[in-house]
């Protein structure tokens, strides 16, 4: 396919600059074995010199989101490419309503059965659409599913134990900006701006289909990861969280800021409830913007997304994704919160 | 990128999270101990990946000849690459070129193998905010303490008392925190302090003990303190503007606990 090969240069991050290009097939796995050598030794030797508390700090933030996100990111990378592989695309034309409005929002409320984090819900959805899944039905499931799985659910009950209200919030806000994207996108997108990824039909046997295509993913996806847990990671240790209290009292402000907030630290949608919880100063409100937001919009599915679906979409789709999300926000926090 | 940097790519990064969490127990200072089994899935996962990927390169030139009696995998890529020559550049098949983006999956290999990084110590924690105050509990939660002798208890439970319980079940009761070191810019206190994890260490929060009448071990330094709570003499700063305080008896340094994490 040499117009995906095309399009796969343009949406490089990082680009040539990079310098790592000089490793050379041939030599390659000399390259790796003295790459592994210096690391066993390196311990010994760079781990002593590599010493200094900001920089740790840096590494193991960045590190604990990798770590972290790896599990989830190969659970929806072996998802996706059993859906490319296994599950015949008509499957899906019965599954869904023929009528694309009707599909958004039973595909959004289909997310509530992926018990995932975001970094899952990118190859999953992006796994729908080569099926042939209409785009924005497959990107209400995209956004949704992080937010109202069963998981992170109980995990916003738990961390507010006494704002039964904030989970009910929490999951109709999420839903409901879900819904509106994906019937926006409908409305004004236009196909150009989404990179479809293309899954040819399986030359070999659905094996073979299954393993080439849980391997791009994979090291696709991971890479875009790294660059949101690269600036994640910065963030976390360089912005001093104290800015954020002087904020705390301002109506409208104080939800965007943590809205903000939720995109910069890029928590898992699992754990962030406990972030919000933590963050007493804030108005209700201001928390379920950092709820909604957290699992739709951060950096590292911007990386991931752009490395998906290309640049053009994500100029787009995160700008509304987020506009939506704090309007929804501040639309569900008056009546419910 | 060729099928042999991506498949070699795979196995560093299967090999640095099985490195963390089989054949040491690292990961604990990056994510909650009861993550590991997912962990280790998905490095199993990812190595095996890999390797198949190498042991497929490393067949190639022979494919072509037993093809059949390799099965259908074998087939497929021998016959792409007889047709496209050595190092599968033309390979002719979607997934077999992945943008050079994936080279960054290096880097968290590297920082695993050569920082080795600690858990979240006193930089960390390092500003002067008190914690934030923890979920407000019934007031029979807290159970009465023994009087005799040190209760040892967590951080966050101790700030709990301190600041959510009605009873004052603090008060005039031993109690023995375990911590690290934080030194504070105020002259007659320091810090001892537990980062609290809910998931990844991006999302840790400081927990933090104000020590009064100790001299102060060096930062980062793991330590068991014994003292009795210091009640506020106002009622007028609200929770969660100041961390609670203790007055110390003892201060003994240990060994960095099993979990790190709160």
């Amino acid at each position: 396919m040499p117009d995906r090969a095309v399009a796969d240069r343009t949406v490089e991050i990082p680009p040539d600059a990079w310098g790592r290009r000089s490793a050379v097939a041939p030599v390659m796995p000399w390259v790796f074995a003295l790459v592994v050598v210096l690391l066993l030794l390196g311990r010994f030797v760079l781990t002593p010199v590599l010493r200094a508390p900001a920089l740790q700090t840096w590494a193991t933030v960045f590190v604990a989101i990798c770590v972290q996100a790896l599990p989830f990111l190969v659970f929806g990378v072996l998802l996706s490419a059993a859906i490319t592989a296994f599950v015949p695309p008509s499957f899906w034309t019965r599954a869904l309503p023929r009528h694309p409005y009707v599909a958004v929002p039973v595909a959004g409320a289909a997310g509530a059965v992926l018990p995932g984090c975001e970094c899952a819900s990118v190859p999953v959805a992006s796994g729908l659409m080569a099926r042939g899944v209409t785009p924005a039905a497959a990107l209400a499931f995209l956004l949704s599913s992080p937010a109202i799985n069963p998981v992170v659910v109980v995990a916003t009950a738990v961390a507010f134990p006494q704002q039964p209200l904030m989970v009910v919030s929490r999951f109709c806000a999420s839903l409901a900006v879900a819904v509106l994207v994906g019937w926006v996108w409908l409305r004004f997108g236009r196909s150009g701006w989404l990179r479809v990824p293309s899954r040819p039909p399986a030359s070999g046997s659905s094996w073979v289909a299954f393993r080439d295509a849980m391997r791009h993913d994979l090291l696709h996806a991971g890479g875009f990861l790294v660059v949101g847990g690269l600036t994640a990671a910065t963030l976390n240790v360089v912005v001093p969280r104290t800015w954020l209290s002087s904020v705390a009292g301002v109506p409208v402000l104080s939800v965007v800021v943590l809205g903000l907030l939720a995109v910069l630290l890029s928590i898992c949608s699992e754990a962030d409830a406990f972030v919000a919880a933590s963050l007493t100063a804030f108005s209700p409100t201001a928390k379920l913007a950092f709820l909604v937001v957290g699992p739709m919009v951060d950096l590292k599915l911007i990386a991931l997304q752009a490395g998906t679906f290309g640049r053009s979409f994500a100029i787009r789709f995160v700008p509304l994704t987020f506009l939506l999300g704090i309007v929804t926000s501040i639309a569900v926090g008056e009546v419910l919160l | 990128m060729n099928r042999m940097s991506q498949s070699l790519i795979l196995v560093l990064l299967g090999g640095a999270v099985l490195r963390v969490t089989v054949l040491s127990t690292t990961y604990v200072n990056y994510v909650k101990p009861g993550f590991r089994p997912f962990l280790i899935a998905a490095g199993a996962v990812v190595l095996v990946l890999g390797v198949v990927g190498l042991v497929q390169e490393w067949r190639k030139p022979h494919v072509t000849e037993t093809g059949p009696a390799q099965g259908d995998e074998d087939t497929e890529s021998g016959s792409t690459h007889a047709a496209a020559g050595d190092h599968g550049h033309h390979h002719g098949h979607d997934h077999s070129r992945v943008s050079r983006v994936a080279w960054l999956l290096c880097l968290p290999v590297f920082a695993i193998f050569l920082i080795a990084p600690p858990p979240l110590g006193a930089f960390a924690a390092r500003s002067e905010e008190a914690p934030p105050p923890p979920p407000a509990l019934p007031a029979d939660a807290y159970v009465p303490l023994a009087a005799d002798r040190a209760t040892s208890m967590e951080l966050g439970e101790f700030i709990g008392r301190a600041w959510g319980d009605s009873r004052h079940s603090l008060a005039g009761k031993k109690v023995t925190l375990t911590g690290f070191v934080v030194r504070s810019s105020k002259k007659d206190r320091w810090y001892v302090t537990r980062m609290q994890m809910s998931c990844c260490a991006a999302d840790a929060i400081a927990l933090k003990v104000a020590v009064l009448d100790a001299e102060r071990p060096p930062d980062d330094t793991w330590v068991e303190v014994t003292g009795t709570w210091v009640a506020p003499k106002t009622d007028k700063i609200p929770n969660g503007t100041v961390a609670p305080e203790l007055a110390a008896t003892e201060v003994a340094e240990i060994p960095q606990p099993f979990e790190p994490y709160e």
